[in-house]
């Protein structure tokens, strides 16, 4: 019998059965994000000055619950690896990086799903009661919200994979993986905390600044974890 | 160097597994140290060594799973990292590796996808490992046994010239490890199964040869059947006069008996019987490959 493996094969692409896995994984992270970011924006419509209001909270907390709908991308990643089905697919020769940044693409889409829904729904809603679509809040949408969502549901993501694999492993909210979502929700909270805080002709070069700065902090980690995510990063600790 | 160890002549596989001054572990700190060897046969052989010997991380390596420190595996003169020479071996971890959040009938794909092969393949296996009932049943929900019935089903989804099977009989009931061994031992007639176990018994049932690992070197390589316990033992089953047996240690149903070879049972039974004793069964107690792991 001839050798199967006599002539080269190309491998074939994992992301859709990844982003598919994800979503299981992270099924409950990704309603409760979604949902409290809907519920969030009805609030926010209720109050005595919506406009203002919905303006100034609704793009600073949809990061927030964006990172924490997202957690679909670490958990597989963490699971996969310590059953030892990372190994397996490095054995049939997909690359490791291939792996990780699947898993970064996985945690990119599920933000994208609270990010949209929270975004389509909510200026839906803004709209349908009447409020305007202010040029300070489409800037604040597009200079703020959006750069902040990846990159804190990426810092999230990136960190909790770094750590659970460097680390000895241990279950419940200590683990890398319990904490992970105070890591992606943490950003979004400070930045929060320090516009409410600052002058309100201040407030956009914050909130932008703090968005793009940390876009590019996430951006520099990213690039290192190439580095220390080698091979054996990805084995199975048992 | 150390001398690689060369066993067998070519058979029907093409394949020739070697390894050639293997250093490799983890975090920088070597597990495994100078492994030299080359496997030319079809056969099994086993892999034994006590805990923290190396046996997986051996595995690993071969399979091209972690990267060597030193030295090289290649398959036909062909380096493991090769996309083709991945294509010629079966990796089965000790772990299940079993995808959570599938069903059996999904994760067996997912692994078929990925190894080229079709749904008539998954099905197949279903069929061959008797796992049909469970195609439908969550991986998270089957018990150790099923799971580790449903990773080996992948190993069969697609034939390979080397089978790399790190405890693959762990965890399963005596009956189906037996048709598990049986369905490796088939495959083993033209392939080269490399294939751990602790258990000595089972590695002398379908093993041809021996690599024993200690302390990540390769201490032993040598073909099971030219090896010879320490100590010539055999058990003796009585039917009647158990009472008049020498004195003897009880193992089970058998009482054992040292010897000095296999020429001196005729005379042992002599003796039983003018004493009055009826044996029914006369079994070699002793197992090789036990001495590897003697203090």
């Amino acid at each position: 019998m001839a050798p199967v493996g006599s002539s080269q094969r190309k491998l074939p692409s994992l992301m859709r059965v990844t982003l598919r896995r994800g979503a299981v994984a992270g099924r409950f992270y990704l309603v409760i994000g979604v949902v409290v970011s809907l519920i969030l924006a009805i609030v926010l419509l209720r109050t005595a000055h919506a406009t203002t209001e919905f303006a100034s909270v609704f793009p600073l907390e949809i990061p927030l619950f964006a990172s924490l709908g997202a957690m679909g991308g670490l958990l597989l990643f963490v699971n996969d690896r310590s059953k030892g089905v990372l190994e397996y697919f490095i054995s049939y020769g997909v690359r490791p990086q291939t792996l990780y940044v699947n898993s970064l693409l996985v945690t990119v889409s599920l933000s994208s799903i609270v990010l949209g829904s929270a975004l389509a729904v909510g200026l839906a809603a803004y709209i349908a009661t009447g409020n305007p679509l202010t040029s300070g809040l489409e800037n604040s949408l597009l200079g703020y919200t959006i750069p902040m969502t990846y990159a804190s549901a990426l810092f999230a993501s990136i960190c909790g994979i770094i750590w659970s694999a460097l680390s000895t492993p241990r279950t419940g909210v200590n683990s890398p993986v319990g904490l992970a979502p105070v890591l992606g929700i943490a950003p979004p909270i400070l930045v929060l905390v320090v516009a409410e805080a600052v002058d309100k002709a201040a407030y956009y070069d914050v909130t932008v600044g703090a968005s793009l700065g940390f876009l590019a902090l996430v951006v520099l980690l990213l690039v290192a974890s190439s580095r220390l995510m080698d091979r054996e990063r990805y084995l199975s600790p048992m | 160097m150390p001398t690689a160890l060369r066993m067998g002549t070519p058979g029907s596989s093409a394949a020739v597994v070697a390894c050639r001054e293997l250093s490799a572990g983890y975090r920088g700190t070597p597990v495994l140290e100078e492994i030299s060897f080359e496997i030319r046969e079809p056969a099994i052989y086993v892999v034994l060594g006590p805990n923290g010997a190396g046996k997986t991380t051996l595995f690993r390596t071969l399979a091209g799973i972690l990267n060597p420190y030193h030295g090289a595996v290649t398959i036909d003169g062909r380096s493991i990292e090769e996309q083709a020479t991945k294509d010629r071996l079966h990796f089965l971890s000790h772990i299940d590796g079993l995808p959570d959040g599938l069903r059996v009938v999904e994760a067996l794909r997912l692994y078929g996808t990925v190894e080229g092969a079709d749904e008539e393949d998954v099905e197949r296996v279903l069929g061959l490992l008797e796992i049909e009932p469970l195609r439908r049943r969550f991986v998270s929900e089957l018990s150790a046994g099923q799971k580790k019935r449903v990773a080996i089903a992948r190993i069969f989804l697609r034939e390979r010239d080397v089978y790399l099977l790190d405890e693959p009989t762990a965890n399963l009931d005596p009956k189906v490890a037996g048709e598990i061994r049986d369905l490796i031992l088939r495959r083993s007639r033209d392939r080269i199964v490399l294939y751990s176990s602790h258990n000595l018994f089972e590695a002398r049932e379908i093993g041809t040869y021996v690599l024993a690992l200690n302390s990540g070197r390769l201490t032993l390589f040598r073909r099971i059947s030219e090896m010879t316990p320490a100590k010539y033992v055999v058990g003796i089953r009585v039917v009647a006069g158990e009472e008049n047996l020498p004195s003897s240690i009880k193992k089970g149903d058998y009482f054992l008996y040292e010897l000095p070879g296999p020429e001196a049972v005729a005379g042992l039974l002599k003796e039983l019987e003018g004493k009055g004793v009826q044996v029914r069964e006369v079994k070699e107690m002793g197992n090789p490959l036990e001495d590897l792991f003697a203090t």
